[in-house]
């Protein structure tokens, strides 16, 4: 769905983007993260076709950006970080406005302004002025907007910024539904624990490079991350783990993070095998922070590297 | 409709606000002819409404038509529609406007049923085209103002918005300056005698009917530039034939004009065609001046095409060719035509051969310069700091050295005669080549071999 290949982004003063490759696959929920100022901004405008690549390709859905930025538009959804909304416009109006500019027909607008409120949970609100939005309902205005015309993808900076907890719970369960209908959303944010609840890959931007060298995959069904605890270290641990067939995110004496398959049968044998070697086990269980555990195990790693 | 175009209705054209415009014209035409003493008092108050509603405060509104949006963070959004170029600038262009224009056309209803019943259909007709060519021109010429802006990075502070509303109502000033000279009542702002005919390519036309079509194009070409702008605003490329066209047209109608500058400069040694092909040149050249202070001097593009022509890919490069660059070419292909034509004249004029010779060595210099200031550090003000060095070049050196009674030296600032004849082209050619080297050599600075690799390939 998304493909870049060899980006470089320059500013007069500064470049933004290594040489940045990687593939987003279809329908998924992918987090961008990385300090601030680390290119995560540049990097999601070059995909919405926004800024000109000084080298290097971005194609989404097959269409290159620098060939047909327009056609790239017309089917992308895009949340920027600090967005503006028309204050003196009733939401009808805002979504309406959005619906029209994104070539729906006129017949198919009322709908599609329908449609949309409700997936974000302001029909009851269409008669009210933006202006007149808190700051949680403006955002879920924002994203209407952003998903008024059914995008294939959709682009969000920082989405949650400034939300309440029971708005990014509501945010989380929007963006997993649409996820759900079909959308590929690629998530900017510097706040891993706003990520945790939704995406299944993530991609590290460091220094205008991708940490790693492509997209992780940090949420799997099928493999998911778990989080071993011992009451007394050991220094065999991380062998001992390697030596058991999990594959090892993350490990020193005392924890270590993993990700091992979801079947009991297999988990239960594991846990056996610790206590037989004699391992202390305080815990043994699902990580809830498995991406912000990948996130910094990767970057320390990065940083080690020479 | 236009969604950009309807947007902008439900905004604009709000129950109150109409009727409030409607009242408040109604009672200016009311007093007028209350207080006027004549019949065409409305009429004339019309006319100062409508420069006021369409033109002052129209540039305003053109103006602030994108970068408002950038200032309420509504552009990218914009920018991410399905909308085209076209619908996009006149969704803008008349739908930020359409207040004014109700206004304007309320104004232009009194203006034209006075003229109309003074003056007869004829009349009426001029005046309608007139009015709304300086409307058109005044508000396009403020948004293409803001587009260019934003895209050297620069636009929403209050006085830069000032400065597009400026760049309009300037525009609509130099219309009414040039349209008064063919207008008997409006003399007193040239304080010239008018004029009934203009000879344009040895043909005397009637002034106003001339006049009307020039408008009529230079609104066309400023409309023209605002959406090849927006083109740019929404990442589409512009191919250069719109602005070569555009240099064609600007060069045969200024060339057109030599039995003017015949009549008023007296040049020696010169014939008509060697007369037009100077104007042409002299436009060429103005143009690069006003396309290089205006156009972002991008180090990021200039790399490219230099990637480019490094790989023989001409033809790529010549695409992304920037408007003052078309334009320089111009000038030194209209430059060397007019050595070719003075090359013929028996004898050969060789000191108008070095002078013309020296302007383009000038003119490289001058395009050269603005490039070279933006590749130094701390190149925040570098149009600024090429401006001033060009003052200092240009006015203030000259005027020390004439005070020291160096008058000789003047050729190295100017192309005017020197001895012996070639010293100038040749001081000109010189600086020209070195701020050339000098600006080639600090935007390959910084260009890693991974990009040039990624660049040729």
């Amino acid at each position: 769905m998304i493909e870049v290949r060899d980006l470089v982004y320059e500013y007069p003063s500064k470049r933004a983007l290594e040489g940045v490759s990687l593939a987003v696959p279809d329908e998924t929920i992918t987090a961008l993260v990385g300090p601030n100022g680390a290119g995560k901004t540049t990097l999601l405008r070059c995909l919405a076709a926004l800024e000109a690549p000084y080298s290097g390709t971005v194609t989404i859905d097959g269409l290159d950006t620098s060939q047909a930025p327009r056609q790239i538009h017309a089917q992308l959804g895009y949340l920027p970080d600090f967005f503006g909304l028309y204050d003196e416009l009733t939401v009808r109006r805002c979504l309406a406005y959005a619906a029209r500019s994104h070539g729906i027909a006129p017949a198919l607008t009322a709908a599609a302004v329908e449609k949309a409120a409700r997936q974000v949970g302001i029909a009851d609100r269409l008669e009210t002025r933006a202006g007149e939005l808190s700051r949680g309902l403006r955002q879920r205005l924002a994203i209407a907007q952003a998903i008024v015309h059914a995008p294939r993808v959709l682009l969000l900076d920082e989405p949650a910024a400034g939300l309440d907890p029971q708005a990014r719970r509501d945010l989380s369960a929007l963006l997993l539904s649409l996820r759900d209908s079909g959308m590929t959303l690629v998530v900017s944010s510097h706040i891993l624990a706003e990520l945790e609840d939704y995406c299944s890959e993530m991609i590290i931007i460091e220094n205008g490079r991708v940490v790693g060298g492509k997209p992780i995959k940090v949420r799997d069904d099928e493999r998911p991350h778990y989080l071993i605890e011992l009451a007394t270290a050991r220094s065999d641990l991380k062998s001992f783990l390697a030596g058991a067939g999990v594959d090892l995110v993350e490990a020193d004496d005392r924890r270590a993070l993993i990700v091992f398959t979801h079947n009991a049968g297999a988990r239960a044998k594991l846990v056996r095998d610790l206590v037989h070697a004699g391992f202390d086990l305080a815990s043994f269980g699902l990580s809830s922070k498995a991406l912000e555990e990948t996130y910094f195990a990767q970057v320390s790693g990065a940083k080690a590297a020479p | 409709m236009n969604p950009e175009f309807r947007r902008n209705l439900w905004l604009e054209m709000t129950p109150r606000r109409i009727a409030l415009m409607t009242g408040v014209l109604t009672l200016a035409f009311f007093a007028a002819a209350l207080s006027g003493g004549d019949t065409t008092a409305p009429a004339r108050v019309a006319v100062f409404l409508y420069y006021f509603i369409v033109v002052l405060w129209g540039a305003r509104n053109a103006g602030l038509s994108v970068v408002g949006e950038i200032r309420d963070r509504t552009w990218d959004s914009q920018r991410l529609s399905a909308l085209g170029a076209a619908e996009m600038s006149w969704g803008k262009l008349f739908g930020s406007t359409i207040f004014n224009w109700y206004g304007g056309a309320i104004c232009l209803a009194v203006i034209l049923v006075a003229h109309f019943a003074h003056q007869g259909p004829v009349a009426a007709l001029i005046d309608l085209v007139y009015f709304v060519s300086i409307g058109v021109i005044a508000q396009s010429v403020a948004l293409l103002a803001s587009l260019i802006a934003i895209r050297r990075r620069q636009s929403h502070t209050r006085f830069e918005i000032f400065l597009y509303q400026l760049a309009g109502i300037l525009a609509a000033i130099v219309v009414l300056y040039i349209w008064s000279a063919a207008d008997p009542a409006a003399s007193f702002l040239t304080a010239k005698k008018t004029t009934e005919t203009v000879v344009w390519w040895g043909r005397a036309f009637d002034v106003r009917p001339f006049l009307l079509v020039s408008l009529a194009a230079f609104a066309g070409w400023t409309l023209l530039a605002c959406y090849r702008e927006m083109r740019l605003e929404l990442k589409m490329r512009n191919r250069p034939f719109v602005w070569l066209g555009f240099l064609a047209f600007m060069g045969l109608y200024v060339a057109g004009f030599d039995a003017w500058l015949a009549q008023s400069a007296n040049p020696p040694s010169s014939d008509s065609v060697a007369l037009r092909l100077a104007l042409a040149a002299t436009t060429f050249a103005v143009l690069s001046y006003i396309m290089v202070l205006l156009e972002p001097k991008d180090r990021v593009l200039y790399r490219w095409i230099g990637g480019r022509v490094a790989s023989g890919r001409f033809l790529q490069a010549a695409s992304a060719l920037q408007g003052w660059m078309m334009s320089y070419f111009a000038a030194a292909l209209a430059i060397a035509a007019l050595i070719w034509r003075l090359a013929t004249h028996t004898p050969p004029d060789i000191a108008g051969i070095a002078q013309v010779g020296a302007a383009l060595g000038f003119l490289t210099r001058d395009c050269a310069i603005f490039v070279l200031f933006h590749t130094l550090p701390g190149r925040r003000r570098s149009d600024f700091g090429a401006v001033v060095v060009l003052v200092a070049l240009y006015a203030l050196i000259p005027a020390i050295l004439d005070g020291l009674g160096l008058k000789q030296a003047l050729g190295f600032f100017y192309p005017v005669a020197t001895d012996p004849v070639w010293l100038g082209a040749a001081v000109a050619w010189g600086q020209g080549v070195l701020v050339a080297a000098l600006a080639l050599g600090r935007l390959a600075i910084g260009e890693g071999p991974e990009v040039k690799e990624a660049v040729q390939a």
